[in-house]
């Protein structure tokens, strides 16, 4: 006999709770006591635990949805038993009002939004009267895109379009093609082997070919993955702390921008050009929707991208971003990227951070290890002089915040000395704003959790509203 | 003439663009003494917009001459002055007013080299101040390049820059068939780099004035420098715009264009002249025709003047022609695949 789970009263006065993270996917077996679930209250949030083992099953409140209190969300079922096809309970009168009720039984994990909005794909042109032709219609695509399959062979009508109506562009062909020739998604690897010793200065270094390098964490819940941009000098690694707090329920992707971490080192001319790659690997990935995170340069990076692709965008999450004014502190930035040995890296490192005693010689040498790359050095070197003349930031990316609808939260430490938080009041009236006391410019170092707390709500706003 | 071409090492130095347009009718004139200036109000007052200033003082009145308030009657002697081996250079007060001289410039100096088998050309310049943003109106603020690049026979360029103002004229002068040049009224005051002594700018042409990969905009005239400043601010915001500055409309420059387009997958062409048949249509028919039309990666947008006479009102005036940010959106929306 299947358990029914549901969601409980755990206010005095609650009448609804909104199922913010599942801990367990649909199909996964689960014991009694785990954690489920977790909700939230107009009061609290809060972890509920399953009141059974066994496998769950027919999830009816993906995340996100509000649910009146004593409704089911989902159901456990034991080990041997079969699972039927719909939830039991027919109409199982679980989701809230406002949810169409064609998204409840069997509609396991598929959101509301897109059960809801049809596939761009499905809407294809109606054929015109008289056609002689077969029922299938010809699909929407370029001329680029379908110069693009006739060479590779490929079968348009197999594809769906990003492009307007879903009118196939040269990109999706270009993805097709490629997982076709690479079935692997690109998984984590181990991090770059340091060099074990450093040659004495050579300033020069040379263009590697290859699209950035991105990692994977699969999440164990159903909602939007959220895609993490590292800022200047840093890489992927450096979301450890946050990637923490986040927890395992979304899937988690990290874009290593151009000249850092495991990506290529590429001349970069314009901010244009820097952020045209991070664009290129955001298409890449293919992602219907997802929480775009970025810090520092990457944050910029990402309001760029949030700006270009405003469909694939859920939420922007920007900790601490560049391009919002004037000015930087170029020196720290150069401090960085120059130093060879941790000894001359140590107390740029300190200027980061609210609490410079924060920084350990421990934590300057573990940076240090991943930038033994010379000529990585020379390139971000090269990068800062073109992003960053004169120590100052060339580029402006407030216009382009000003258009991002989505659900907006902007993080900044109080003492962030290298960029001033102020910037952030150039943000649109909807984004929303975390200050941070007695923190500098990494937040998501300094204080992953309050950073994770605050993103996680915006996911969970988002997602709430995108259903609606 | 043979003139030599332009040599890396000249000298350069700062001249607006319509003091660039004088030192090339200066050179000219001291160069070549069949070469003389014609129009109305150009000798003592210096022409409607100061651009033949003090030539009559250095030259004189028989080679800088004023003609009577009739623009078919003063392109009717250009035109026969040409044909008898004077290369003369007739200014229009506005472009608008060539309307008056069209039997002139169309029926005559373009068809002569054609019905006399080619035993006879028609060295002659049409200088056409064009174009709006100064408040003249309609009957003084169209921009004609479309109508006259309709028109075999003729060679119709619009400058930028004052380095190609002055190059253009010069290149008109040494081509032996009629060629009409826009300069646009809001450029006049415009400073640049200009070479010293004589160069051509070849007509035919095209420059690319900033290269980019995410999309191609085609642009002439005043447009060129609201395309630049939009690509600024896009490149900014992380989009790669190339810019082309069109220069000549007839002949077009096809290969350029071409190339650009295959590069970026896509097209933005942006002119000051009415959208509907302008040369922005001329460009997306000629890239849809051509092998660019397989890296097509979005339909060919189109930013042209309103379908209506330039207002004088001054919003109204602005919001008739494409102004820079109407060109930002349209990048924006092309490259977020919105269109």
């Amino acid at each position: 006999m299947a358990t029914e789970v549901i969601l409980p009263k755990v206010d005095m006065d609650m009448e609804s709770g909104l199922v913010s993270v599942w801990h367990v996917a649909a199909g996964s077996s689960v014991s009694k006591g785990d954690a489920l679930f977790d909700i939230e209250t107009d009061k609290a949030a809060m972890e509920i635990e399953a009141p059974a083992s066994g496998i769950l099953a027919h999830v009816i409140a993906p995340e996100g949805t509000k649910v009146p209190v004593g409704s089911a969300v989902a159901w456990i079922y034991a080990e041997n038993e079969t699972i039927p096809e719909a939830a039991p309970g027919e109409a199982a009168q679980a989701t809230d009002v406002a949810a169409p009720p064609a998204a409840a039984p069997g509609a396991t994990c598929t959101k509301v939004a897109e059960a809801a909005e049809p596939r761009p794909a499905d809407t294809r042109p109606e054929q015109p009267s008289g056609s002689v032709e077969t029922d299938e219609p010809r699909p929407r695509a370029t001329p680029a895109a379908r110069a693009a399959a006739r060479t590779a062979g490929l079968d348009l009508a197999r594809l769906v379009g990003s492009g307007p109506q879903g009118r196939i562009q040269s990109d999706d062909v270009a993805r097709e093609i490629e997982a076709r020739e690479r079935p692997a998604p690109a998984v984590e690897t181990p991090s770059r082997q340091p060099a074990p010793e450093a040659p004495a200065a050579p300033v020069s270094w040379t263009e590697r070919p290859g699209a950035l390098a991105v990692t994977r964490r699969k999440g164990q819940g159903s909602g939007a993955p959220v895609v993490l941009v590292h800022g200047f000098a840093a890489d992927a690694t450096g979301w450890a702390p946050m990637e923490k707090a986040l927890g395992n329920a979304r899937e988690i992707i990290r874009i290593d921008l151009a000249c850092h971490g495991r990506s290529p080192l590429k001349r970069i001319e314009s901010f244009a050009a820097f952020a045209r790659l991070a664009v290129q690997a955001f298409d890449d990935l293919n992602l219907d929707g997802a929480h775009l995170v970025g810090h520092s340069l990457g944050g910029a990076v990402a309001m760029s991208i949030a700006d270009i692709r405003p469909r694939a965008m859920r939420s922007l999450g920007l900790i601490a971003p560049a391009g919002l004014g004037p000015e930087i502190d170029g020196e720290t930035l150069l401090g960085i990227a120059r130093a060879s040995r941790a000894e001359s890296l140590a107390p740029w490192l300190k200027r980061l951070a609210a609490d410079p005693e924060a920084i350990s010689w421990d934590f300057a040498q573990a940076a240090m290890l991943s930038r033994m790359d010379e000529e990585m050095r020379a390139a971000q070197r090269d990068l800062a002089d073109r992003l960053f003349p004169d120590g100052t930031q060339g580029f402006d990316l407030s216009a382009a915040l000003g258009r991002v609808e989505v659900p907006l939260r902007v993080i900044w430490g109080k003492q962030d000395s290298i960029l001033p938080w102020r910037h952030a009041l150039r943000a649109p009236d909807h984004a929303s704003l975390t200050l941070l006391d007695k923190v500098g410019h990494i937040p998501h170092i300094e204080r992953p959790q309050a950073c994770a707390k605050a993103l996680g709500e915006l996911f969970v706003i988002a997602e709430a509203s995108s259903r609606g | 003439m043979n003139a030599p071409t332009r040599h890396p090492e000249v000298q350069s130095r700062e001249l607006s663009y319509a003091e660039a347009i004088r030192e090339a009718m200066g050179l000219a004139l001291a160069r070549d003494e069949r070469v003389i200036l014609m129009g109305e109000d150009i000798g003592v007052y210096g022409g409607a917009f100061q651009v033949t200033g003090d030539l009559v003082e250095r030259f004189g009145p028989d080679r800088v001459r004023d003609t009577p308030i009739s623009e078919l009657g003063g392109a009717g002697v250009a035109v026969g002055a040409a044909l008898t081996g004077l290369r003369p250079i007739f200014e229009f007060q506005f472009s608008d007013f060539a309307t008056l001289a069209m039997e002139q410039i169309v029926n005559q100096a373009a068809k002569m080299r054609y019905m006399l088998g080619g035993e006879a050309s028609v060295p002659v310049v049409f200088r056409m101040p064009s174009g709006s943003g100064t408040g003249a109106a309609a009957q003084h603020s169209q921009s004609f390049e479309a109508w006259f690049g309709h028109v075999p026979g003729l060679k119709v360029v619009q400058p930028s820059t004052p380095e190609d103002a002055k190059g253009l004229l010069l290149a008109a002068l040494e081509d032996p068939d009629p060629v009409v040049i826009f300069e646009h009224k809001l450029l006049y005051k415009m400073k640049g780099h200009v070479p010293e002594g004589w160069y051509t700018t070849p007509i035919g042409k095209a420059a690319v004035r900033r290269t980019g990969r995410d999309l191609t905009i085609v642009a002439s005239a005043i447009m060129v420098h609201r395309a630049l400043a939009a690509a600024e601010t896009l490149a900014a915001e992380g989009i790669d715009v190339e810019v082309i500055d069109l220069r000549s409309v007839r002949p077009i420059d096809r290969e350029t264009i071409i190339a650009s387009v295959r590069k970026t997958g896509r097209l933005i062409c942006v002119y000051e002249g009415v959208r509907t048949l302008g040369v922005g249509a001329e460009i997306s028919a000629m890239i849809a025709e051509s092998d660019a039309f397989d890296y097509l990666d979005a339909p060919i947008l189109r930013l042209g003047g309103a379908e209506a006479p330039i207002p004088y009102n001054p919003d109204l005036e602005k919001a008739a022609v494409p102004q820079t940010p109407d060109i930002e959106t349209a990048a924006r929306r092309l490259v977020r695949k919105e269109v």
